[in-house]
């Protein structure tokens, strides 16, 4: 079971009162009309899938409600860094 | 049944409660045994031989072990609370009144019919029913090979046992109360952690209830005593006893399954999650089985069972037992039954010699051991008679009715293996064992392979101490005992004997895996250890492989000339042991199963006689006040739509407050209608995608104000709107200024539809103008009706002249009420979800989900010209370019009318030229219905190019009849709107 301590409540949550949003860092494009289709499929649906550390964002859902970003390994689930939405990862590894 | 060549109790000894005795019955015969007894212990003292059949041969077996490593003794048992349709009996506590029952064999386990299917052994090999039942044709087979197969009897009657799931966060969590896991709590006990120690059984104590042990001199017993009493001081110490740690997850949670017990049987389950900083795993060891032929004859049961059957319930398994062994513990048995007065009158060792120590102790009581031996052969069908013993010049037969096996030692690491732990292959001690354990666990004594109790005491005291100083308590340094009592000593594994037909030698007792099996699957190249499991079915039974999976991978790596450890085990996964689906679902059921949402004005609907069902919202589908049945019902309140006036209750609709700045720019960003443009006072109608541009939810976006709107997503889409709404603005545009609040359960709606509508609405007496030049179709206003606050929309989901009424929700029931009170002359019908839907069916509004699906995009649905003029961009918008969307092979949105026949939701439109079934097919019936507006029945369809092909007729595949259907337009009704904007 998945633990996090949510950046702005900064109340333990389980992943059962929490919800996953993905990957993080996937950027809209301001104009996705001019994207080639390649580029826009690729926003769609693309996603890295490591076996090592994750950057992801999940929702504070059954406490603040809040969106915030975390470095998760796929394998062990350890949780290296839990950030607001507005902040950079201290990051080594760039996704 | 009873007869003293099978078990019996023992004059004295055990922990059992003499003084209280407890009936029982098995098979229908009423048996007794005492308060402490398991249901396997009272079954054997009661002189029960052969417990079930086996699964493929149905040969007789008996117990072969006391807890849940047995494959064999699996019954089906009722207790005062609840019915178990298969389970060990070494898992079963004995109650008052409890009753079991075979469930293998037919009519019963002592004389089964199918056994004969022994004479077919040879063509009943590994992988036969892949290969022998072939020809002609497998179906053939099939059924009479799944009436022979499983066991288990299921019963309908509702559990009384008390459920209840249980959170916990500990410091500490303890697996096993036998000496290791009770010394590593006692040592971290009153030192301000939180512990938690569980235990399957219903004593603690482990092994030390019937190893002979002495601690300090006195009996282990007193130890354990004093060692729980001490941690029962601790507040900070919980003690779950009954209680199986079933599977280990990341960050050490578990999943516990605690029984609670009183003298009538299982009362209450619990099913805890629990998380815990630290482990310790002091799940101890079981013994393993030796191969032989005629190996699985009842009367030969496992080492270590026979004596706890002595030690702890005071049961002998047999009058003349012989032992069987590879290591020390088998002299342990021998002393033991000597003990307990049992006659010994061999015991075989495969090796040249046991340890001094212990040879010496089993002669000492008068037990001849044998070196070099093995066992050649049994004999006795229904129960062992006599064994075959080869030595290196003599065979001898030796007349017993039971022989006591121990094969070595397999420490129970399985939850380690819920981690991912790969257990390693320990050639001196010949076992599995974990070498890297998962972040913050200790495995200690027995499960760590330690086969000295000193040792595995020293374990538990270092990592007491190790988890002490990792969580930086000061911890006192536990007192050395001494220890009294023998070792298990050393092994040297012979897997297979040199002498023996192969074919008889059981692997899997349970699965009927032979030694020949496994000969085969190596000859086939079924060689990886998980091919082995699923080509023979070795370790699939119930037993999930605790006493055969090392045999059997032993086996097949030395005739694959691998070790054992590049063969390897398979992989653990949860549960350690069967837990039953309703034990999850626990009092997730019936009512309980999600909290039911009851529209504001409840009340008033049952009161009219609504028939409630779960949309979601407990909503009435109709009026029992309008019609004898349904179909009169329904019908007599669409009239009444169409005719005068219904009322219905849309309290459900989501309702998503949208304010700021940036209110009308942030909306415009998810529908595909420019919300930007919006006045105040005015509404629109549009669909919202996901950024594949497949629609996410449609409704109306109200402006109230400049910057003020109102969302109105779909019921049952009204959290996932708000979510994806928040998602947007916190994640992707946290600039603008805008504010998201969902307020769906603070206002009740009332739609009040018909061409009467605006004179119900009078009533009201509102205190703004709705006269039709003045309040406009799409239109909304905010003021007072009936004198309570209000907001008014006209909208109209039937077509008619409609206003949906919005009121604070404490006052639902009331303006319910004033609507149909004042409505005398108008006569208002209280309207339900199924006229609802038939009307904007014959209006040919889409119904979100139903008309829709997982591919439909706006393009489908006929809004491509909205689409076209959005110049700015939307989420979706640049999905709809893609190819997918562009498709000339899109399924689209079309009407249908039938030409005789009932259309059906569901039906499915056969391809062009295709007249019967099967053939392909080019889209289905979404929604229909009778319409009795138009007296046809008619229906929504998504089909392949249904744009171009409206007017053709096609035919439907609907409910087992073909019919014959035309493509029209989706609206049925009023194509001119005339009368939503009257």
């Amino acid at each position: 079971m998945i633990v996090i301590r949510c950046p702005y409540c900064n109340e333990q949550r389980t992943e059962e009162e929490l919800s996953y949003g993905g990957e993080a860092n996937i950027v809209r494009a301001i104009e996705p009309d001019t994207l080639s289709d390649t580029e826009w499929t690729d926003y769609l649906f693309m996603r890295n899938n490591p076996k090592g550390l994750l950057q992801e964002q999940w929702c504070c859902a059954a406490g603040c409600g809040q969106w915030f970003k975390i470095e998760r390994h796929t394998v062990t689930h350890e949780i290296t860094e839990v950030i607001r939405f507005d902040q950079q990862f201290s990051c080594k590894k760039d996704s | 049944m009873t007869s003293a060549k099978h078990g019996y109790r023992l004059a004295a000894g055990g922990v059992i409660d003499r003084q209280r005795a407890v009936s029982f019955s098995y098979n229908g015969d009423h048996l007794r045994g005492y308060a402490g007894d398991t249901l396997a212990s009272a079954l054997i003292a009661n002189g029960v031989g052969v417990i079930g059949r086996s699964f493929k041969y149905h040969r007789p077996r008996g117990f072969y072990g006391t807890g849940m490593e047995d494959p064999n003794s699996m019954l089906a048992v009722r207790d005062a609370y609840g019915f178990e349709p298969a389970i060990r009996a070494g898992q079963v506590r004995l109650s008052e009144g409890l009753e079991a029952c075979s469930v293998t064999g037919w009519p019963s386990p002592e004389f089964d019919v199918a056994a004969i299917a022994q004479l077919a052994s040879n063509v009943l090999g590994a992988g036969f029913y892949y290969k022998t039942m072939m020809w002609p044709n497998w179906r053939l087979f099939e059924p009479f090979i799944r009436r022979s197969t499983g066991f288990g009897r299921l019963d309908s009657a509702i559990s009384r046992r008390e459920m209840h799931h249980r959170h916990e966060v500990a410091d500490v969590l303890v697996i096993g109360g036998g000496p290791a896991g009770l010394t590593a709590a006692r040592q971290l006990a009153h030192s301000g952690l939180k512990i938690v120690l569980v235990d399957d059984q219903p004593r603690l104590g482990g092994a030390l209830l019937w190893e002979a042990v002495s601690f300090d001199g006195v009996p282990a017993s007193e130890w354990v005593d004093r060692t729980v009493d001490a941690l029962k001081a601790d507040a900070n110490v919980t003690i779950l006893t009954s209680t199986m740690a079933t599977a280990a997850y990341e960050d050490n949670a578990f999943t516990l399954v605690e029984q609670r017990a009183d003298e009538h049987g299982v009362r209450a389950e619990h099913h805890w999650k629990l998380r815990a900083a630290n482990v310790v795993l002091a799940t101890g060891m079981v013994d393993r089985p030796l191969l032989f032929a005629d190996n699985d004859r009842p009367g030969i049961m496992l080492g270590s069972s026979v004596r706890r059957l002595i030690g702890e319930f005071g049961v002998a398994p047999a009058d003349r037992l012989t032992v069987y062994t590879n290591n020390d513990s088998g002299y342990l048995t021998a002393i033991a039954a000597r003990k307990a007065g049992i006659d010994v009158p061999v015991l075989v060792d495969t090796r040249p010699q046991g340890q001094a120590i212990h040879a010496a102790a089993a002669e000492q009581s008068g037990v001849r051991c044998v070196f070099d031996s093995q066992i050649e052969g049994t004999s006795g069908y229904k129960h062992l008679k006599a064994v075959t013993v080869r030595g290196s010049s003599t065979v001898e037969s030796i007349r017993c009715s039971g022989l006591a096996v121990s094969g070595g030692w397999t420490p129970l690491i399985q939850l380690a293996g819920h981690r991912g732990v790969k257990p390693v292959y320990q050639e001196r001690e010949s076992m599995f064992v974990v070498r890297a354990a998962p972040p913050g666990w200790h495995v200690i004594g027995g499960a760590a392979g330690s086969l000295h109790l000193t040792t595995t005491l020293a374990q538990a005291r270092a990592a007491a101490s190790a988890i002490g100083s990792d969580r930086g308590v000061p911890m006192e340094q536990g007192a050395d005992v001494s220890v009294d009592c023998m070792s298990y000593g050393s092994i040297s594994p012979q897997w297979i004997p040199d002498c023996g037909a192969r074919s008889r030698m059981w692997v899997d007792f349970q699965n009927d895996v032979k030694v020949s099996d496994l000969d085969l699957a190596a000859r086939e190249n079924y060689v990886s250890v998980e091919h082995l499991k699923r080509y023979t079915t070795l370790g699939m039974g119930t037993d999930q492989g605790r006493t055969s999976n090392i045999n059997g991978l032993a086996v097949m790596a030395g005739l694959t000339d691998r070790t054992i450890n590049a063969v390897g085990t398979t992989t653990f996964r949860p549960p350690y042991s069967a837990v039953r689906m309703g034990t999850i679902a626990n009092r997730r059921d019936g009512d309980l199963h999600q909290p039911r949402r009851y529209l504001p004005a409840h009340a008033i609907h049952e009161k009219l006689g609504g028939v409630l069902e779960d949309f979601g919202w407990e909503r009435p589908d109709w009026y029992r006040s309008n019609g004898a049945d349904r179909e009169s019902a329904v019908e007599a309140e669409m009239v009444a739509v169409r005719n005068h006036v219904g009322v219905f209750d849309g309290s459900s609709l989501g309702k998503i407050e949208v304010t700021g700045p940036d209110a009308g720019l942030f909306l415009s960003r998810f529908y595909v209608s420019n919300m930007a443009t919006l006045k105040p006072g005015g509404v629109r109608y549009s669909v919202m995608l996901k950024e594949d541009g497949v629609i996410f939810d449609d409704g109306v976006v109200a402006c109230l104000g400049p910057n003020h709107f109102l969302a109105g997503p779909t019921s049952g889409n009204a959290e996932a709107v708000a979510g994806w709404f928040e998602q947007w603005r916190q994640t992707e545009w946290p600039t603008m200024r805008v504010a998201v609040a969902p307020v769906t359960a603070n206002w009740a709606s009332i739609a009040i539809a018909g061409p009467c509508a605006r004179d119900l609405l009078a009533r009201l007496e509102p205190d703004f103008d709705i006269s039709p030049e003045v309040f406009r179709h799409m239109q909304v206003r905010e003021g007072h009706v009936a004198g309570v606050p209000a907001r008014v929309a006209r909208v109209s989901f039937t077509g008619e002249l409609q206003y949906e009424v919005s009121v604070p929700s404490r006052y639902a029931a009331s303006l319910l009420n004033t609507l149909l009170e004042r409505g005398s002359g108008l006569t208002p019908r209280a309207v339900g979800m199924e006229a609802w839907l038939r009307l904007r069916l014959e209006k040919g509004y889409i119904h979100l989900g139903s008309d829709t699906n997982g591919r439909t995009t706006p393009l489908d649905i006929g809004m491509g010209g909205i689409v076209a003029k959005r110049k700015d961009d939307f989420l979706g918008k640049r999905s709809l370019s893609l190819a997918f969307a562009t498709s000339e092979e899109r399924e689209q949105l079309v009407g249908v009318e039938a030409i005789g026949g009932t259309l059906q939701a569901g039906g499915r439109i056969l391809a062009s030229g295709h007249e019967r079934t099967p053939c392909p097919s080019e889209g289905y019936i979404t929604s229909a219905c009778f319409s009795p507006s138009l007296g046809k029945s008619i229906g929504l369809a998504l089909v392949v190019r249904g744009n171009e092909r409206k007017g053709e007729t096609v035919s439907v595949f609907s409910d087992g009849s073909i019919i014959r259907c035309r493509l029209t337009s989706p609206t049925f009704y009023d194509a001119e709107n005339k009368r939503l904007n009257t």
